[in-house]
């Protein structure tokens, strides 16, 4: 048995090393979700909260469909973000840990700022670009291509590609970090015993990448079933997604307790998924 | 000897961009043979398996296995088998997996592959039950055999095998050694193996390749290395030696006549075929090994002897080391079986002999 494992907490000193941790957690974590949780059976009326107990909350969540529309909408957004962006990435990725090894640091580097630079930023980019006279139908224009070839602003497909263009880096560089990880003599081993470059590819590179892709899929599907951003901007607010519910919840309507419920539903809801996920994920891996 | 070559390397040249990591060497691999590369790291040694592999291509120079050239044949498809230096055994697959690879690729039916995995598991003398297991979960010892397992299920007309060993902890490596040499007996496969260790290199090879600096310095049996190096270098790599300037005076057919102001030598001269054949009139050096080295008393009848003075005394268990100096300022290294009583003592003036059969004559060099 591993040392750590058998120490036992009844050991005074644990509780004092670990005690910074168990405040930092506890009140910036886990605190605020009681509060969450706690704000749902209560009250609010003439947009002051009323501390009272009651299921009303509860009961509208769960009797409108409104609501779970809304819900499944995210998630099979999110969903859609993650398969784009491991498609896109997975090539990206596999490109800068191979082929592109001299640049490697040059193309770090531009990830990076593709980090720091403001999504909002980015996001109304996307707008000026997309908009009916915007700057790719007047590029399509020119060459002979009919006006408003590129009509799909404020739809679902705009919010998606706004979703995959602000959070296809975390799945680039999940990935590539997982194929850079894999030692190259591994893939020399699998050409020496008689695997083409496909092959190997097939056999070595892509299982070993596994670790990566998954990494992605869970921060990707985190991240894009919380944004509220896209679906406003280049969504045009048309077909709303959760978070911005949520939003509108609690600033326009100024119902706490019901945003609060919504927020825990949406919480639980994502939670439930990525864990089905990685169960899925890891019996693939015991299994290959 | 008279059987084709199944390695033949000629004249090969590699590059990378500028820098030359092989200079033209040309190697000569008998069926069958354990063949040794050795050499310090950056010669080379690696470089060449890696032609072999075919995981690079030649810069030129033409490599042949069986006759056939290999130049434009790819990794997948050349009769040679690599045991790399980390193993490189797939982490995501099984034991079982792991040394069955080979065969899979090669369309090789289920039953036939987990068949020949077993032959292989019981010629490794790995248990049966490691067969589900990931490599990680298995010793350093028991991956090594996992690794040459799968290097050799698919009958490779040449092994080559990357320092697998350097790894391992000594104790290990000794058993593991062993292993090698009783697989290479038992399979009779041609075994290219590279190492930095020259002392697994003597133990294991048939014969042994010294490499320097992308060329190679000598090729011959482990005593021929040993005892007869070609340049001061290999005399200096394989293990410890001493080389003591002399001034060779005159050659006939079977004597060379020389001088020295340390040696004491009645005769003055030494028998042909114990001076390297490069080895003209002037200064030459005179390798004797530590080990051949005596204690002699000053009237001694013995081939050649000089003075000294003991300056360091090494008990190493089974053997006493010594360093002496002579009186022109020559250092010393004399190797004696260990006794329960030490035959010199620090500081000691002592005379030090040595048969003219053990010693050998190279041209002096680069170290």
């Amino acid at each position: 048995m591993d040392m750590e494992v058998s120490r036992s907490w009844r050991e005074p000193e644990l509780w004092v090393k670990a005690l910074p941790s168990v405040i930092l957690q506890t009140t910036c974590f886990l605190a605020p979700l009681v509060m969450t949780f706690l704000l749902t059976f209560q009250k609010t009326q003439n947009f002051q909260l009323n501390w009272t107990w009651n299921l009303a909350t509860w009961t509208d969540v769960f009797s409108k469909p409104h609501y779970w529309t809304i819900l499944g909408h995210t998630l099979a957004m999110a969903v859609a973000c993650v398969v784009v962006c491991i498609v896109v990435a997975f090539p990206i990725a596999y490109g800068l840990a191979t082929r592109f090894k001299r640049l490697d640091n040059e193309i770090k580097v531009l990830i990076t700022f593709a980090f720091i630079t403001d999504a909002t930023l980015k996001t109304f980019g996307w707008v000026l670009f997309l908009d009916k006279k915007g700057a790719a139908n007047y590029l399509l224009a020119h060459l002979g291509l009919p006006p408003d070839t590129v009509a799909f602003l404020f739809t679902d497909w705009a919010t998606l590609l706004g979703m995959v263009y602000n959070l296809l880096p975390f799945a680039i560089f999940t990935i590539y970090l997982s194929i850079d990880n894999i030692d190259r003599s591994l893939i020399l081993a699998a050409y020496d015993a008689g695997a083409g470059k496909f092959r190997a590819f097939w056999e070595v590179t892509l299982p070993l990448s596994r670790p990566g892709i998954w990494a992605g899929s869970v921060l990707i599907f985190l991240l894009g079933v919380g944004v509220f951003l896209e679906p406003k901007v280049l969504g045009g607010g048309k077909s709303p997604m959760s978070a911005e519910l949520i939003r509108q919840t609690f600033e326009t309507r100024v119902n706490w307790p019901l945003g609060a419920a919504l927020t825990l539903v949406l919480m639980v809801v994502a939670i439930f998924v990525v864990l089905l996920f990685s169960r899925v994920a890891g019996m693939r891996r015991a299994g290959a | 000897m008279t059987a084709a070559p199944i390695l033949s390397i000629t004249d090969v040249h590699k590059s990378y961009g500028t820098y030359p990591a092989l200079k033209g060497v040309s190697l000569d691999v008998r069926p069958g043979e354990f063949i040794a590369l050795v050499g310090p790291s950056g010669c080379g040694k690696t470089t060449l398996l890696k032609q072999v592999a075919g995981f690079e291509d030649t810069t030129s120079g033409t490599i042949r296995i069986e006759g056939q050239d290999m130049a434009g044949v790819p990794a997948a498809l050349r009769p040679t088998s690599m045991v790399f230096q980390k193993l490189a055994l797939f982490p995501h697959m099984t034991v079982a997996q792991n040394i069955g690879f080979p065969l899979k690729l090669r369309k090789v039916a289920p039953n036939v592959i987990a068949t020949r995995v077993d032959d292989m598991i019981r010629l490794m003398e790995l248990k049966p039950e490691y067969l589900k297991r990931y490599p990680k979960a298995l010793s350093g010892g028991e991956q090594q055999r996992v690794a040459l397992a799968r290097s050799m299920i698919s009958s490779p007309k040449l092994l080559l095998l990357d320092e697998p060993l350097s790894a391992l902890d000594v104790k290990l490596k000794k058993v593991l050694q062993a292993e090698l040499k009783r697989l290479h007996r038992s399979v009779g496969v041609t075994f290219v193996h590279v190492t930095h260790d020259l002392e697994e290199a003597m133990m294991l090879a048939d014969r042994i390749c010294v490499m320097r600096a992308g060329k190679i310095l000598q090729l011959g049996e482990p005593a021929d290395i040993y005892y007869r190096p070609a340049d001061p270098f290999v005399a200096g790599f394989i293990g410890e030696t001493n080389l003591m300037p002399i001034t060779i005076t005159g050659h006939n057919a079977d004597h060379v006549t020389y001088t020295s102001n340390e040696i004491v030598d009645m005769q003055g001269s030494l028998p042909a075929a114990l001076v390297a054949a490069d080895v003209g009139q002037g200064p030459a050096l005179m390798n004797v090994r530590p080990e051949l080295i005596r204690r002699c008393d000053r009237d001694a009848d013995v081939d050649c002897k000089l003075a000294a003075t003991v300056t360091e005394v090494f008990t190493k268990g089974g053997t006493v080391q010594y360093r002496a100096r002579s009186k022109h300022g020559l250092e010393l290294a004399i190797e004696i079986q260990g006794t329960s009583h030490l035959p010199m003592q620090l500081g000691e003036d002592v005379w030090l002999g040595w048969a003219k059969k053990d010693m050998w004559v190279l041209k002096p060099g680069e170290a």
